[in-house]
This record gives C-alpha cells, structure tokens and sequence, in this order.
C-alpha cells in the first residue's frame, strides 16, 4: 500500500523535474504519471490537510492568491497549486509535490483552485475543509455545456462533501441556488451597495429565475447578472451576506471598501481595482473566516495583498511597465475594459487571442464583449495590437466598434510583438497586454526568453 | 436615408455565444453605405406584428431558455410569424432560432415540443453534441459557390422537408444533421444556419446578399456599393485554410 504511494510519488517528481529541464511549464503531466501507479493518490495525499478548495466561472486564481495571503499574514503553513494547473492531474501532481515520498504532508493547510468541470470528481476526493464558489457564468459552452450542467457538477462535488464549510455569493442568482440544494455550513459574501465610481455593463447570463423561469427584478445590480435579485413569481431572493462590503468606491489601482465582518465593520482599502476583485476579496474573507482567522489579520491582508499569476500583473521589460490580465469570457473582459476606462494614461493595448482547448474552442465571445467601449477611450490609446491564433477575428471585431483597420497593428510572432512594445514604449508609456488563457502562457514563454520574469511553475 | 428595420426575436434569450455580432455586422456594413437599421427588440410578453420588418434576426439559446420561451410563444405569435415568413420578410435564424422556425423539435427522451412550423424542417435531439469551426458552399447561384466559415455547437439533427433547400453544403464539420451533407435552411427570403457565434462578420459577402433581399424586397432593386473586406475575408480564411 505505501510502497505504491511512494513509487505514484517518485514517477510525479520525476517528469516534474524532466519537464522543468526541457524548459516545459507543463504542470497536468506529472500528475497523470503518478495516478497510473496509484489510482487515489490524490485521496491519499489529501486527507491529513485543510484544504480550501476554490471553484467558480471567474476570479478563482485570485481568490485563491488572496486566501493564500491572509493564511500567510496568519502564519498558517500552506502551499497553492500556483500555475494555474487546476485539472485533476495538476492538483495531484500540486499535493504529491508537497508531501513527503511516504504521502505524508509536508504543510497544515492548502489553496487550491479547481475547474468547474473537475471539480465533482476532485472534491469528493479531497473532502474540503471549505468549498468556495466564486460566481457562475457562461463560459466555453464547447468545453463546459449549459450553465445548469456546471451548477449541476458543482452539486455533485458538494453533496460528496457534507461536512465542508461552503462559500457562496449572495449576489450570483445562479450559484446561490446551490444554498437550497445542500445541507453544509454556508458562509455568504456580497455587495451591499452598487459600487461608487463604475458605470458597469449589465449583459446579463441569468435575466430569468432559475427556480420558475419568471423574469428577476433587482433592487440595485453590480455588474452582469450579480446583485440584490427578486423574484416576484416565486419568492426566490438573495440573502443578507455575512461578509460583504459597503460604501465601496472604485479607485485607478485600488478600491476602498467598508468590509463587513458579521456585523463588525472595517475600513479598508483593497489593493486591485474593479469591482469583479472586490468579489474576489469578499469571497477570500468569508474563506478565511470559516478558519477563524482573525479580522485584523484579514484587513492587514487585503490591503498588502500583490496580484495573482497573469490575473493582473506588472512585469518590469527594461522600464518598460507591462500590465498583463488574463480575460477569457465577456463577464471578465467588461471588467476589465471598465478598469481601463477609468484609467486616463497613455498606453499601449495588446489583445491576444488563442482558440486551444483550454481557451475555449469557440471564440465568438469577443462579440458579446464590450469592444464598443474600447473605442469610446480610444484616445488614451498610442496602439493597438493583435495577435494570438485568431488575431484576425480580434482584427474585424475591432473594425465593426469603429476602429480604423488601417491602425489595427495584427503581429501573430511573438517575438516581433515583444520587440514592437519595447522599442515603441521607450518614452516608458505602460502597456496593457490581454491574453486569453494559452496565450498567457506562450507569451510569458517568449518573454522570459528575453526578460528575467517569473517562471509559471514556481 | 433609406432605412430597414430589424426585430430581433428574444434577444434575452436567444443570444447564445456572439449571436449580436450578427447584428452588429448587418449594422455597420448598412451605416458604411449611408443606410440605417432601426434595432426592435421583441422578447416575453412582446407582441410580434409581421409586417412592421424588413428583417427578423434570431439566435440560439440553452434549453433553460428555450423553455422560457415556448411559454410565451402562443398560437398568435406562432401566426404571426409564419404569416411573416409567408409574405417574403427576410429571417436569419440561428441554432435554436433556426428549429424554432421549423415544426417541431423531439428530444432524445422522445418529448415533442411543438414551434412555429414556419419553415418544413424539424429536429431531433442527441446526446452527442457536433461541436467546432466548420465550412460550407453556398448553394444559392448568386453567390456562386462561396465558401463560408462558422463555428456549430449543437446537440439536435436538424432535417429539411421538401420545399426547403440547404444554405449550403458541408465541406468539413457536420452540418444539419452530420448525416446528409446539408448546411443550414434556405425557404423564400429565410436564411437558417447552426453557425452560431457571428455567421456574418467573417462572411461579409454572405451578411451583404442577406441585406440586398431586405433593400431589394423594400426598395426595388438596389445597388450596395463594394466595401474593403480584406479583414473580414482574412478571418474566414484563417478557419477555411485550417480546416483544408
């Protein structure tokens, strides 16, 4: 029995360390490799550890990276499974990393954030301490089907797991619906307020109840479909979060917020900008509090908290400041298109766009997105570049919200792309880099061919 | 100016992955020409009265909100749409617009759920979805065998009757049916495609002969003048030459 633990756990260790050689950031292999020799490794490895396992359609990474945050101001001991690699060979692979060779944990605690379409068969495996749900929209129809077949697997991973504490968003019509259906410990998290300062898109995923189907009325709406929904047909209505926040104002690079802890408030300023990340921060909140940790520690937490992997990063390409933001579905590009209208500097704008697996398949996405928007700051824009697999279709999507083609720069090679925002950016004006999920990947690849930055796997 | 006007039909609910770059791209290559598109949207509790358009646009939806809206659509809305089609207004429907212009759709459990019966096509429901980029050729002789690129995601096998002919035929994907070679519907001035995602922004030629039946139906005949499509054309190609 532990003989076979130890051998799953050398074969994953190994095609870690032959990948990382070959300068491979592939993070799901090894996990894979394990599992031929022990089917439930990750069953094995996971049960003397508190797991928080975080799911959801958007802001999972940094949901995940501020939860991480706060359990390192608290002092917990913990590891994440960073790169992204959230399939269940990667979360094997992520816990076989971090224990011992016999399987025992080498940490008290882990953050890890799971596919939505994964995640009923790794959290039955793993048994939570806490299951967080970020939000549900619609995303990658091709990989993950209708929005009520993700709901549904996230039930399924629940209902294997009754003594998880659940997280869940007050303002989400569609993975509320979940409190109904479970009998766990549910901790929610909200907005008590439109936020100041946002003039937010409200192309909703879920205009009608998922209970009877009759349209929902809002008392005030955040963005999208999230806010404080009713439904007049069938009683169905958001709940009092918790944790939420209040009085919320939306800043260049920040937000301020009146955090709500059950009932104890705390000014409190938030170190990410958007309203989407204020989300992010209340569910990472009400995580942390199913640990008890203590509300001091919370705050201090959020306002020194650095953004997570691709999420919203700035790379430093020889002065020149690259923001990069990984967007992946029109929920997530609004937001940030939003974020980049508030902003009135001088910039550089890059639009990547891949159509892999992991992208998404069907990228007609874009036309549901805001890019209409794009134009009306079009002004505060030096360039604007696309590139990526389907650059072309970036290209057209752009000319039909009114940007001139001619000015359209379409640049597929990655290594003309980094060469054109370093040479063009000498006057230091920062560049905005928007890549879909593989594209992240393949162009932080080619830059750090170039640059000294962050390998994805550490 | 001259002017069309467009319904589109349950934009709350039939608006399936960039269903409104189909619009968008009716929109601007109309407004590049001078010519605008009064946008109606026509959803739950809206009644649909036939004559009002010159062109009716309707996408696809999840079965959460097809279900939706085969509440609403009563035995008026139903008349009122084939009577539309009937009388020669130009339809593009996609996906689940396109089988709710048909008689019926039966789901693989074998419930029936009756539609419009506008058009002579039905569908039956699989497990199996028929998912990716695809291509097809046109049948209609004014367009001369055009090569059109989409991107289809559908469960359900759509079959034509008689008197409705094929959009086009299947060069790679699966088309209606995945069985026939068909690709979408062609019925007087109705256009059907599982093309879902923007038929039309990467097939301007497509998206201009739609809009020169809406111009010719209301204006007489109609000259559009050429617009620069090297972008859209470049687009298409790319799913055109990746599929070869």
């Amino acid at each position: 029995m532990k003989i076979s633990i130890i051998i799953a756990n050398i074969v994953t260790r190994i095609s870690t360390f032959l990948l990382r050689i070959i300068g491979s950031g592939g993070t799901s292999l090894p996990g894979k490799a394990g599992m031929v020799f022990k089917r439930n490794l990750l069953q094995l490895l996971s049960n003397n550890i508190k797991v928080v396992l975080i799911t959801g359609t958007n802001g999972k990474t940094t949901t995940s990276r501020i939860i991480a945050e706060i359990m390192k101001k608290a002092g917990f001991t913990y590891f994440e499974n960073k790169s992204g690699a959230n399939l269940i060979s990667g979360i094997t692979a992520s816990f076989s990393l971090n224990s011992t060779l016999t399987g025992n944990p080498k940490y008290d605690y882990a953050v890890i954030e799971c596919d939505e379409a994964a995640f009923k068969t790794v959290c039955p495996m793993i048994k939570p301490h806490t299951i967080v749900v970020t939000n549900l929209f619609r995303d990658q129809l091709d990989r993950f089907g209708e929005i009520t077949h993700t709901l549904n697997n996230i039930f399924i991973g629940i209902k294997a797991s009754s003594d998880s504490v659940v997280v869940l968003n007050a303002d989400d019509s569609l993975s509320f619906s979940l409190a109904e259906t479970i009998s766990n410990k549910i901790i929610l998290f909200g907005l008590d307020s439109p936020p100041h300062g946002s003039d937010s898109d409200f192309l909703s995923d879920a205009p009608y109840c998922i209970r009877c189907k009759a349209p929902y009325t809002y008392e005030y709406r955040t963005y999208a479909h999230l806010g404080k929904f009713f439904c007049s047909n069938c009683g169905y209505h958001r709940h009092q979060p918790a944790i939420s926040a209040g009085n919320t104002t939306l800043l260049q690079n920040s937000s301020k917020i009146d955090l709500v802890i059950h009932s104890q408030v705390y000014s409190c300023l938030l170190a990410l900008p958007g309203a989407y990340n204020i989300y992010n921060a209340l569910s990472a909140v009400a995580a942390a509090d199913s640990f008890l940790i203590k509300h001091e520690v919370i705050v201090a937490a959020l306002s020194s908290f650095n953004s997570g992997f691709g999420r919203m990063e700035i790379l430093d390409l020889d002065g020149t400041a690259a923001h990069m933001i990984l967007v992946k579905n029109p929920a997530g590009l609004n937001q940030v298109i939003n974020f980049l209208s508030t902003d009135s500097t001088r910039k550089l704008l890059v639009l990547i766009l891949n159509d892999n697996y992991a992208d998404g398949t069907d990228i007609s996405w874009i036309w549901d997105a805001n890019f209409e928007k794009i134009k009306s700051f079009s002004d505060t824009l030096d360039k604007i570049i696309v590139s990526g697999i389907r650059a072309e279709e970036l290209k057209i999507r752009l000319k039909y919200a009114e940007f001139d083609e001619n000015e359209i720069i379409l640049e597929k090679n990655y290594k003309k792309l980094i060469n054109f925002i370093v040479s063009d950016t000498a006057d230091s004006i920062p560049v905005y880099i928007l890549p879909t999920y593989t594209a992240m990947f393949d162009f932080r690849k080619a830059l750090s061919k170039k640059y000294k930055i962050r390998k994805f796997w550490k | 100016m001259d002017k069309l006007k467009l319904c589109h039909l349950y934009p709350d609910l039939l608006n399936l992955y960039g269903d409104r770059g189909n619009i968008i791209s009716m929109q601007k290559r109309l407004e590049w020409r001078g010519i605008s598109l009064e946008l109606t949207e026509i959803s739950v509790g809206n009644d649909f009265i036939a004559d009002s358009y010159d062109i009716v646009f309707i996408g696809g939806g999840q079965d959460f909100e097809q279900e939706i809206l085969l509440t609403d659509l009563s035995e008026e809305k139903k008349k009122n749409i084939r009577y539309a089609v009937k009388s020669g207004v130009v339809f593009l429907a996609i996906c689940g617009g396109y089988q709710l212009l048909g008689t019926h759709y039966k789901n693989w459990n074998d419930i029936q759920y009756d539609f419009t019966g506008a058009i002579d096509i039905h569908t039956i429901g699989h497990k199996k979805r028929m998912i990716g980029d695809f291509t097809f050729k046109c049948s209609d002789s004014a367009l001369a065998g055009l090569t059109v690129a989409g991107f289809e995601n559908h469960s359900g096998k759509t079959y034509l009757g008689g008197a409705v002919k094929p959009l086009g035929e299947i060069i790679k994907g699966s088309g209606n049916n995945g069985e026939d070679q068909t690709a979408g519907a062609r019925y007087k001035n109705v256009f059907c495609s599982y093309s879902h995602g923007p038929l039309l922004p990467k097939n301007p030629v497509l998206c201009d002969y739609i809009l020169k039946t809406a111009l010719i139906r209301k204006y007489g005949d109609y000259n559009l003048s050429v617009l620069n499509d090297s972008a859209e054309i470049a687009a298409g190609n790319y799913i055109i030459k990746k599929l070869k």
